[in-house]
This record gives structure tokens, sequence and C-alpha cells, in this order.
């Protein structure tokens, strides 16, 4: 069943086997695993319910209802450039709202986590792997035919076939995809199998309550044993509390708030270690617009739908086409007043592809005086990657018939008209602030370690010190991935579940 | 409400007739009703920047380009030479500033109707679900 916090506005006490916070990536697929077992399990989700015929084409009210804070403004990384964070914050968690990819762990992530930071047992590849066979069944992941590649991604696969680079259609958790174009704002059409659609009712049809627009103040801690989840219900639209809830376990409780949400609930509940909310990683992306003769239509075909991973290795970038609406194309576009205009006349004819890199560098998330503080700055070898990566898409995009180049870099010409100004890009600014980022893929603040001073979690999952309090998010993630972390996510997820199944029975 | 010089920047920012194929200005794409919308429930940093990006707007950007401020004092060529001199300034504070108000205005600029069907962007199939087949969530 669902309790919906928002709606029913009363207090609730109430105790389950096992507890967990997060109904995202993570938490779904813990919530679905352990729904196997018979136990009873409560899913506490911050975000409001929602439900798939909610999801607007319209980006102002569909970002107030389904992303942290509304989206836009809500979240910055602070550094020498602020840098948009986006995080879905509804039932389903990021999951809602992200463009369904899926990646295994690259072998050589993995092995540096094995060879750099001694997790080869804690998280054995073989078993991950039979973990993604199952979830890529239930989630029915495949790569994006060409029927819904749209012209975006399309012009992706004509710049492959004329650089000879490496380039792929993308795999994704979808199922009868049409195309839309609306990944980011929830799939209208239910095709995109976020947890929303998929693991969430599987765990409900099993008897897991859930319970949302339920914020998580602290775990209740008994010594060293956590034995409650204690919070408010509240109202969505005016964030005011509206009555508090304490959920106890009897056998566990299980955090899996993102590598934001999880160190912060951390913190407020007594777990101390200098590696709390430290350590935190993310993939750093820039957009070049392409200028083509022909319509592209970006609304139409697959959110991301193709990739190249041709410097994935040697240079930490991939490059992913992207789907904007209306609202974020114009805001993207140069000028004002008039100029402004006749640039967003354009809007059919521009491809928006993106250049997410597998950025070194390590911030710190804390609450601040005003909220949540993410303090992160790009290292040299970071803007140096960013560079080769902006100059890598503006080649892919002439290869692929581009007119003009819309790079949106500070100093640099409004528009590249030529092959040869993709060097404007690999020599251009080295100052964060001269480009317009976005973060996105979270992770490391609560990171695995085999020793409690090298870490927040044990390599069972268990914060060092505690007993039946488990962290399962991307948190504990000691780097980095350099692809999209859903299904490394749901894969650890799964592992976690298990074990944590097998040790309380 | 938006007092009349905050009106005026905006007017600058994305006026009318500017092209053929998109004669409405943000006015016209309905920014006052949004505005009600967006004053009640943004969050407050968006909100707070938004109103200081105007103020911003009105009183320092046309120092940019050796005016005295402020904004409203000023042609509409002129009142879009200071805005354009706020979107390329060396100052990143400056150039964020601009972002927001533009990212603002388009929030609301590309969600209505008319400037969607100019630039192409098809009506959508919301209203043609099937919600009884197509509603798989919870």
């Amino acid at each position: 069943m669902i309790f919906d916090g928002e709606k029913e506005q009363r207090a609730v006490a109430e105790a389950f086997d096992y507890v967990i916070v997060g109904s995202g990536a993570a938490g779904a697929t813990v919530a679905r695993t352990l729904a196997d077992s018979g136990a009873s399990i409560a899913v506490v989700e911050e975000g409001p319910a929602v439900d798939t015929i909610e999801f607007d084409d319209h980006i102002f009210p569909t970002m107030q209802r389904i992303f942290r804070g509304g989206g836009l403004g809500a979240l910055n990384a602070r550094g020498h450039a602020f840098i948009p964070i986006f995080q879905g914050s509804c039932l389903g968690g990021t999951t809602v709202v992200n463009s369904a990819i899926i990646w295994r762990i690259p072998d050589d992530v993995w092995e540096s986590w094995r060879s750099e930071y001694g997790l080869g047992q804690a998280l054995p590849l073989p078993e991950l792997h039979k973990n993604w066979d199952q979830i890529e069944r239930d989630l029915y992941v495949e790569p994006t035919p060409p029927a819904v590649w749209g012209e975006n991604n399309r012009l992706l696969d004509v710049a492959k076939t004329n650089l000879s680079v490496s380039a792929f259609p993308t795999r994704r958790n979808v199922r009868d995809c049409r195309g839309s174009a609306r990944c980011s704002t929830g799939c209208p059409f239910g095709a995109k199998q976020s947890m929303l659609v998929s693991y969430l009712p599987y765990a409900v049809k099993r008897g897991a309550t859930i319970f949302t627009s339920a914020r998580v103040d602290r775990i209740l801690m008994e010594g060293n044993q956590a034995k409650a989840v204690t919070g408010f219900f509240h109202t969505s639209t005016v964030k005011k509390d509206v009555a508090p809830f304490t959920l106890y376990a009897r056998k566990a409780v299980i955090v899996a708030a993102s590598a934001i949400q999880t160190p912060l609930l951390l913190a407020r509940s007594g777990v101390r270690s200098p590696h709390l909310g430290s350590h935190f990683q993310g993939h750093p992306g820039c957009s070049l617009i392409g200028v083509f003769d022909q319509p592209v239509n970006l609304w139409s075909g697959a959110t991301q739908g193709y990739e190249s991973d041709e410097h994935r290795l040697d240079r930490r970038f991939k490059v992913e086409p992207l789907a904007l609406p209306p609202e974020l194309v114009f805001g993207a576009m140069p000028g004002v007043g008039q100029h402004w205009v006749e640039n967003m006349a354009q809007a059919a004819h521009l491809a928006v592809w993106s250049a997410p890199i597998r950025a070194e560098a390590e911030g710190v998330v804390r609450e601040g005086r005003f909220g949540t503080d993410v303090r992160y700055d790009l290292t040299r070898r970071d803007m140096l990657f960013l560079r080769q990566g902006l100059k890598f898409v503006a080649d892919l995009f002439f290869a692929a018939g581009a007119r003009e180049i819309i790079p949106n870099v500070h100093g640099l010409p409004e528009r590249l008209k030529h092959p040869e100004d993709g060097r404007l890009l690999e020599n251009g600014p080295d100052n964060p602030a001269a480009y317009s980022f976005a973060l996105t893929h979270l992770f490391g603040t609560a990171r695995m370690s085999v020793r409690s001073q090298d870490g927040v979690v044990g390599t069972d999952f268990c914060v060092h010190g505690a007993r039946n309090f488990y962290v399962v998010d991307s948190s504990v993630f000691p780097t980095n991935l350099g692809v999209n972390p859903q299904h490394a996510i749901m894969g650890i997820a799964m592992l976690a579940a298990r074990q944590i199944m097998a040790k309380n029975g | 409400m938006l007092n009349s010089r905050a009106h005026v920047v905006l007017d600058t920012l994305l006026p009318p007739h500017a092209h053929p194929s998109l004669p409405q200005g943000l006015f016209d794409a309905g920014f006052e009703n949004f505005y009600q919308n967006f004053a009640r429930t943004a969050n407050g940093t968006l909100r707070n920047g938004f109103h200081f990006a105007l103020f911003i707007a009105i009183w320092i950007s046309p120092l940019l380009i050796r005016r005295i401020p402020p904004i409203t004092l000023y042609s509409r060529e002129t009142r879009e030479r200071a805005l354009a001199a706020m979107e390329v300034s060396r100052f990143y504070f400056l150039r964020q500033m601009m972002l927001i108000l533009k990212n603002v205005a388009a929030l609301c600029y590309g969600a209505n109707r008319e400037v969607r069907d100019a630039i192409g962007y098809p009506r959508q199939h919301d209203g043609l679900r099937d919600t009884q087949n197509e509603r798989r969530s919870l």
C-alpha cells in the first residue's frame, strides 16, 4: 500500500522488519529483493507520490513536482563555478527523470575498486553480472532501435560512420518507447521502466508499504544499533510539516537516499567519520549546440538514444545526444532582445550533444547555514579533458553535416563555422566559470572501505561501528564510473539486499 | 506583481515582433500569469535570484555601456546593448544573473502553445493516452 503523507496528514508509528529510506534505483531494488523473502517492508520517500498520468510537457510545473527543490537553482555545486545539480525527488527518485541509460560497471573501474580499494570480495563481479542479467530482463533493457532514434541521435550515427569512431545505440530500460523525447520530465506513457512503474509496484504487490512526502530527520539509535526512522510528512507545494512519523525497524534500517542526502542524514543521526560527506564525485558535463540546414526536431526521438565511448578510457569522457524541451533549448540560446528571438527561431534545426566527463575532482557535501552545501571544484586535468571532449563533439557535429556550432563558452565566438574552429574549444579557457555545466551522477560521500579509518561503510554495507544500519546507494562507491550509474547502483543494491537478508534471516 | 522597471527589462529581453515566425513577446506569451505562479512556488534560490537579477539589470547593466542607471531611461536599442553587455560581461556574477533572467523567461516562453507551434514543437499525445492501459505506475 501507499501511505501518501501529503494527503493523510496524520501521525504514524509502526514497526516493520526493514525500513528503507529512499525509493530510487537503490531503495526500490532493495525493496524488490527483500519483498521476495516475505519480510515486512517500509519504503520512505521524501518526494510526492506521482503517477505517469501527471507528467506534463511543461517544464516548470513538472520540475516543481518531481525534482528536488523544483530543479533549477535548487542545488548547486560551488567552486570557481556554480554547477547545477539535478535530482529527482518523487516516488521512484531520479529513475523517473533520467534517460534510462543502462551500463554495467566497466571492467577497468571494477578492477581499480579491487586493486586500489580492496573491494573485490565485497563486490564480486560474477554475482554482480548475475544481478545485472536479472535486472535487464526485468526492465526490458535493449539497444535503442532506429525507429525511435529521431534525428538528434541519428546524426551521431552519421558522424560515427564518417569519422570511424566507436559509437552505438544506447541500451535503455524502456518498453514500447515512442520516442517522445520526454524522459527527463517523466515518461508520460509509462514506457521508461523507472522504479515507479517496475520494482516499486512489485514490492507493493508483495506487501511493502510506501510512505511518500515523508522527510526523514534522523535514524534513532539505541547504543550502536539502528532502531527506527523518524521525520515528518510534509506538503510538497509549501514544504510545510504536517505530521510526525516514526517507523521502527525490527531487523535493519537501510539508507538509499542519494550521495547528497545520505551523508547529511547519517551526520544528523550521529555517525562521525572524516570521510562522511567527503570524496564527493560526479560526472560534470557541457553541451554544444549544432545548427543544421535540415530540421532536426530535437523533441522527436529517444531523449538519449545513441552514444560514443571513443574516449571513455583515454580522455575520460563520453558523448551523448540530449533532447531538450523548448524551454531549455531557448534558455541555452545566446543573445538578448531581437538577437535572442532570432536564435530561438532556429530551434527546429538544432541538435544538442553533451560531453560528460569522469572528473577526478572530489568535493564535500555538508549541512550549511542556508541548507545543503556542496563544494566542488574541477581539477586542471578535468578541464583539459572537458576541452578535449568539446573539441571531439565539434568534430562529430561537423562530420554529421552541421553548418555551425554554438559553443556557449565565454570568450569564444558565438558561432563556430569551420571544422578548424574546433581548436578554439580545445585551447579554450581553463576557468570552469567560462562554461555552462550541469552535474549528474553523484558518488562517494559514504564510501565503502575494508578498514573503518578509510571510509564510512564496511564491506557488508553496514556503517562502521554500527549494527543493523546499512547504506546501499552510490554514496558507498569509492569512485565515479565514467558511465551512467543506474545499473551499477541497482546491481550493487541487489547484492547488498541479499547479504542483509542472509544475515538477518 | 512586477514593477514597471522590471517589466521594461523583461520586455527588452524578449520583445514582441522581433522575428516573423516568433511575433510573440514575453508578455504576449503570458508572463504575468506565469510570474504569479513562479513567485508562489519557485524555490527561494531561484525566486530571489530572479529578483536580484532584475535589480542588477536595472541598476548595473547600464554602467557596462557607460550609461547612468536606471536602464529605463533609455531607448530599446540602448537597453538591449546594456543587457547584451551583461550577458558577455567578464564578471561571472553578472553573466550568471543574465542566465537566471533568460532561464526564467524561457520557462514561460517555451511553454506557450503559439510559440511551440511556431517552432514546430508537436502537440503532445497526452490527451490521447488510454489511462486504463497506460497507467502503469502505482
